[in-house]
């Protein structure tokens, strides 16, 4: 195989372990490719039937275009939940998802965090049915709750409703509770994508693949790909591709001379308000003026408000919040909990969903249930589509695209990834006694904890070797240096970016301003770059970032952002950087 | 009116401190309001007079060598008077300081605190003391600075020294800013000048050269110790560029102090309003302050020196953002001065205007600057007329105007101006 530019494979492969015998039977007479499978897309989708298919034995090459997780991965509302929106008509889809949601936590159960939701329900005409109503629906979805180990909903008079969030106003009749599991999606697709390099795969974080290359018979037979950060290219023959790349799915499926239908998503726009803490005690559900549900939810150390749902056809590569879009959420939101408008919004952050195609139906009313293509009914054997999905559903996805890999193979090994942990989930870690060993506060320990699960272990023994990486590089998350140069070093980090995607490092109240820099130089040692490379990461890093709070800035935020600037012209400057490098 | 005409300063940043200083030079009674640190007091110890990066950039374009411009005299006079920033000569190289982020920049001048790179000899060897401290890992930092263009035509080497300069449990974690007050004390700052010693002579018993030392932003709150510890040790000792609210900050703090002590009553107070009651201006003091600070004040001259964005004499507010609860927002202009003052703001030479949205302006383009454009967030400032008059009798200084560049001897400059404009005005 050509020697890829940029290349991550982990020391002491587990691949021995999961590799079943297989028989090639069903590629016989085909000549010997690099890999049997190169997948497009390093969202949860892709990450997942890396991991999949290479516990199950099969030769594996990832390609992410710009990091794990820069997609809808990356930036959904973080939750993995049990299909509640099914209930009513098609309540095996909420048993499927409460199911899955329980094997998610048996997998990783430090990646998941609960989130008890409050629903309240409003004066307004048969107000007090709905109320009866409701109470009934929720008691049927608790009948599932327990496959993910969900509590019981419970029925909340208006006093018992504002004892427990004091800030709710509003003329309020009744209220519901109801749990569901958080999660982060950056560290759900690193933990995948890392164990399935650690099985064998190789995992191309910034390459993006250019063209997939097909025989005269239309069979898939390589891919050719480009590294974003150094400009090399290069070529990899495989047996099967697999487009995992959400929203972009009609322009990959073009990648291999398909007409874009054929891999068809409604690419629908969501965007989040990120709050400077966390607002509420619980998530909170409420109306947007065209009466869509919208919540904000306290989520790792912020509060998130969310979402909306518009059909999106700009660059994929640049989705961004708009200032009408944090209105629309922050006015929403206020009718219940009027405090919020003066919350201080530090960030937004935006995603689209790969949503089933279907004509004729409001954004909402979308299934957001997944497909898979096999488009050697458009002549290109060799070539799959993964449409739609969920966070919450990923890894039944994953294993249903695993199960067409390990029919094509004619592989007798079965799908185990409800069962084997991912890694991080394989034991518990105190993160008192880890504060205690490695010297840093107890904060700071569960938040690494809570990232890496038992990995946390070894950046712990990082930090016994070199004390010094126990400082914090970034005070706003915590994040320590040992902990950014792990991830640069074991989970595919490339940017400063990439770190925070991986780690939260410059997403808090600070914005980056005290911390990116000195992450660009961490990275730029670790991959043994010009230290004004990173530099150079650091600014645009904080470029966009900037960009993405401008959007929904308030007035304390405003003197935040012009300090920032100060701060950033004074030690590293910004015309200086785009004139001189 | 009484003999001496009676000037009011607001804000008691760079421009305000110039402002009193020139008006009481002019002969006037000065009463200051200090609303609290802006960005003079969370600058980082850089002092220019044009953003060193636009320097840069102009020398670089035309193929010039770098040099620091003229100053007026009364501006060098100043800072002298000030006595806590140190210049370099104009139609020289200009001072080179090293900043926390592994770059190079250069300067008119700086903190007195500071190392400037610029006065080293050719060859020399900069040496980092290894501290345990998040903000500083002395081998990335030497590493970086070393790889900067400039330090290659300074011809400085840089690297780092095992040293041992932290003495109490926890100094690896305090604020910088604390570290460096802790140098106030005479006692402390021998122990670090002992600890520095056996660096050097480490160093120089493996046969490396030390011609300086270069340090975290700790050397002292109340004044730069930086001088004395270089003579102790025979060489350059300084800090590096730091980031926001650090030391710096407070040895400004503590030498405008010092400067304005004997010549002007000073109230710590945030001010409300100021208005024209009966052909006199009336300055009111925000009701919150001190216990008998809030009586209103007449002047016959006020200088609004109250920053801008980042000092907090600009706010930015869309209008729904204060609208009362349930209350329709109200149009209005999306910025706001710190205090009601019968004057405009504006940005590229326009008045800011009402918006046609209660959102505000759209700011999704402005946020950032680009090289061509600063942020609408740095621009955005009081209109004036000649001598910084933004209405009879008001004068404006530094951050606080519209359209220019945010630096201290900016600020330095037109609060001389207004200072001297308030101090001689008759009606
Ligand atoms: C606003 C919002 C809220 C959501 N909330 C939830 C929720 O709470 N719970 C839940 O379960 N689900 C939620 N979802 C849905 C869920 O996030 C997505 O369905 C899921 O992440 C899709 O994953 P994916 O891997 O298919 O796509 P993505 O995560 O979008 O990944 C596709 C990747 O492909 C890469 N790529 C594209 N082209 C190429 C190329 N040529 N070469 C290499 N790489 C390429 C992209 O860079 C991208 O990283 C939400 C989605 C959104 C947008
Ligand atoms: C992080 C940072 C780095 C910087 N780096 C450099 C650099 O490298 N080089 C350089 O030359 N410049 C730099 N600057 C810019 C420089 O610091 C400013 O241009 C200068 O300090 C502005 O001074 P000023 O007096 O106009 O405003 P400020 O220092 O902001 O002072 C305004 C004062 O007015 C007070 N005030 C406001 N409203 C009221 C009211 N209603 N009543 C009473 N008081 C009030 C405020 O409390 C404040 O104290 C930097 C600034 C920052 C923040």
């Amino acid at each position: 195989m050509r020697r890829l530019c940029y290349t991550q494979t982990v020391k002491e492969p587990r691949a021995a372990l999961a590799r079943a015998p297989r028989t090639l039977a069903a590629t016989s007479g085909e000549s010997p490719r690099d890999v049997d499978v190169a997948i497009i897309g390093g969202g949860v989708n892709g990450t997942g039937v890396a991991r999949d298919a290479a516990m199950r034995g099969l030769r594996v090459a990832l390609f992410e275009r710009n990091d794990l997780a820069f997609g809808a991965s990356g930036n959904s509302s973080g939750m993995i939940h049990g299909g509640v929106r099914y209930l009513t008509y098609d309540p095996e889809v909420t048993e499927k998802s409460c199911r899955d949601s329980g094997h998610i936590q048996a997998i990783a159960p430090h990646l998941l965090f609960r989130i008890p939701f409050l629903m309240p329900v409003p004066r307004r005409r048969h107000a007090r049915i709905l109320a009866v109503l409701m109470d009934a629906f929720f008691a049927a979805y608790d009948r599932y709750q327990p496959l993910k180990r969900g509590k019981p909903h419970t029925r909340l008079t208006p006093e018992e409703l504002r004892q427990l969030e004091p800030g709710i106003e509003g003329d309020i009749v009744a209220a519901m509770t109801f749990d569901e599991w958080g999660i982060d999606g950056g560290r759900l697709c690193a933990a995948n994508a890392l164990d399935a390099a650690e099985r064998g795969a190789k995992v191309h974080v910034g390459v993006t693949v250019e063209q997939i290359e097909r025989d005269a018979d239309g069979a898939v037979t390589a891919v050719r790909y480009r590294d974003r950060h150094d400009g090399r290219g290069g070529r990899l023959t495989t047996h099967v591709v697999v487009n995992a790349t959400g929203a972009w799915a009609p322009i990959t499926a073009s990648l291999g001379a398909l007409a874009p239908v054929h891999a068809r998503v409604r690419p629908g726009k969501g965007i989040h308000v990120v709050l400077d803490r966390r607002v509420s005690n619980y998530a909170v559900m409420a109306e947007s003026i065209d009466r869509r549900a919208i919540f904000v939810e306290p989520w790792q150390n912020v509060s998130i408000i969310g979402t909306t749902d518009d059909d999106y056809y700009g660059d994929l590569d640049q989705v961004s919040a708009t200032t009408e879009e944090v209105r629309y959420l922050v006015e929403g939101i206020a009718r219940v909990l009027p405090s919020i408008r003066s919350a201080r919004i530090i960030g937004t952050y935006a995603g689209v969903r790969p949503t089933l195609h279907a004509w004729g139906k409001l954004e909402d009313q979308l299934s957001r249930e997944h497909e898979i293509i096999d488009h050697t009914a458009h002549g290109a054997p060799g070539l799959y589509s993964m449409i739609g999905g969920k966070l919450a559903s990923y890894r039944l996805f994953a294993e249903e695209m695993t199960d067409i890999l390990a029919r094509r193979f004619s592989l007798s090994s079965r799908c185990t990834t409800h069962r084997s942990p991912l890694p991080g989930g394989e034991a518990e870690v105190s993160p008192f006694a880890l504060a205690e060993r490695i010297g840093v506060d107890a904060v700071a320990a569960r938040r690494l904890v809570y990232r890496h699960g038992a990995r946390a272990e070894r950046i712990a023994e990082r930090i016994a070797r070199r004390p010094r990486e126990a400082l914090a590089v970034c005070t706003c998350e915590p994040v320590t240096e040992a902990e950014v140069r792990h991830v640069v070093r074991h989970e595919f980090a490339r940017t400063v970016g990439d770190v925070a995607r991986r780690t939260r490092l410059g997403l808090g109240p600070c914005g980056g301003v005290r911390c990116a820099a000195r992450c660009g130089a961490i990275v730029a040692e670790e991959r043994e770059l010009a230290p004004g490379a990173g530099a150079h990461q650091a600014l645009e890093f904080l470029r966009r970032q900037a960009r993405t709070r401008v959007v929904g800035l308030g007035p304390e935020q405003a003197q935040q952002e012009a300090l920032g600037i100060a701060t950033v012209r004074a030690q590293l400057g910004i015309a200086h950087d785009e004139a001189g490098e | 009116m009484n003999a001496r005409p009676r000037v009011v300063v607001i804000g008691a940043g760079a421009a305000g401190t110039a402002a009193c200083y020139a008006a009481h030079a002019a002969g006037a009674e000065v009463v200051l309001f200090d609303g609290g640190p802006g960005a003079t007091s969370l600058s980082t110890g850089a002092v220019d007079a044009t953003p060193w990066e636009q320097r840069a950039a102009a020398a670089a374009t035309l193929g010039l060598a770098l040099v620091a411009e003229p100053l007026p005299a009364e501006v060098e006079a100043f800072v002298t008077a000030l006595g806590c920033w140190q210049l370099v000569p104009a139609g020289g190289p200009p001072a080179w300081l090293a900043t926390e982020s592994g770059r190079l920049r250069s300067a008119r001048g700086h903190d007195r605190a500071l190392l400037s790179l610029a006065g080293l000899p050719h060859g020399a060897r900069v040496v980092l003391p290894r501290v345990e401290r998040a903000e500083w890992d002395a081998d990335a930092l030497a590493r970086a600075l070393a790889a900067d263009p400039a330090a290659r035509a300074l011809g400085v080497a840089l690297g780092a020294a095992d040293a041992d300069l932290l003495r109490l449990h926890g100094e690896e974690r305090i604020p910088a800013a604390d570290l460096a007050a802790r140098h106030d004390d005479p006692e402390r700052l021998a122990f670090l000048g002992a600890r520095l010693e056996r660096v050097v002579a480490d160093e120089r018993r493996r046969d490396r050269r030390v011609d300086a030392l270069l340090l975290g932003p700790w050397l002292g709150s109340r004044e730069a110790r930086a001088r004395e510890l270089g003579e102790r040790l025979g060489l350059c000792v300084g800090e590096v560029l730091g980031t926001l609210g650090g030391a710096p900050g407070l040895r400004l703090e503590a030498a405008r102090a010092r400067l304005l002590g004997p010549r002007v009553d000073l109230v710590p107070a945030r001010v409300r309003s100021v208005a024209r009651v009966d052909g006199e201006l009336v300055v009111r003091p925000a009701a919150s302050s001190r216990a008998g600070a809030g009586a209103p004040t007449r002047a016959d001259a006020v200088v609004l020196a109250t920053g801008g964005l980042a000092g907090g004499g600009i706010r930015y507010v869309a209008a729904e953002q204060d609208a009362p609860r349930g209350a329709p927002a109200r149009a209005r202009v999306p910025f706001a001065l710190s205090l009601e003052a019968p004057v405009r703001l504006g940005v590229h030479g326009e008045d800011l205007d009402i918006t046609s949205s209660t959102l505000g302006p759209s700011l999704d383009e402005v946020g950032w600057p680009t090289s061509a454009a600063p942020s609408l967030l740095e621009s955005v400032g009081l209109r004036a007329g000649p001598h910084r008059e933004l209405a009879p009798g008001i004068f404006g200084a530094g951050d606080a105007l519209a359209d220019r560049p945010r630096t201290l001897l900016g600020a330095v400059a037109t609060g001389l101006e207004a200072g001297r404009a308030a101090a001689e005005r008759r009606d």
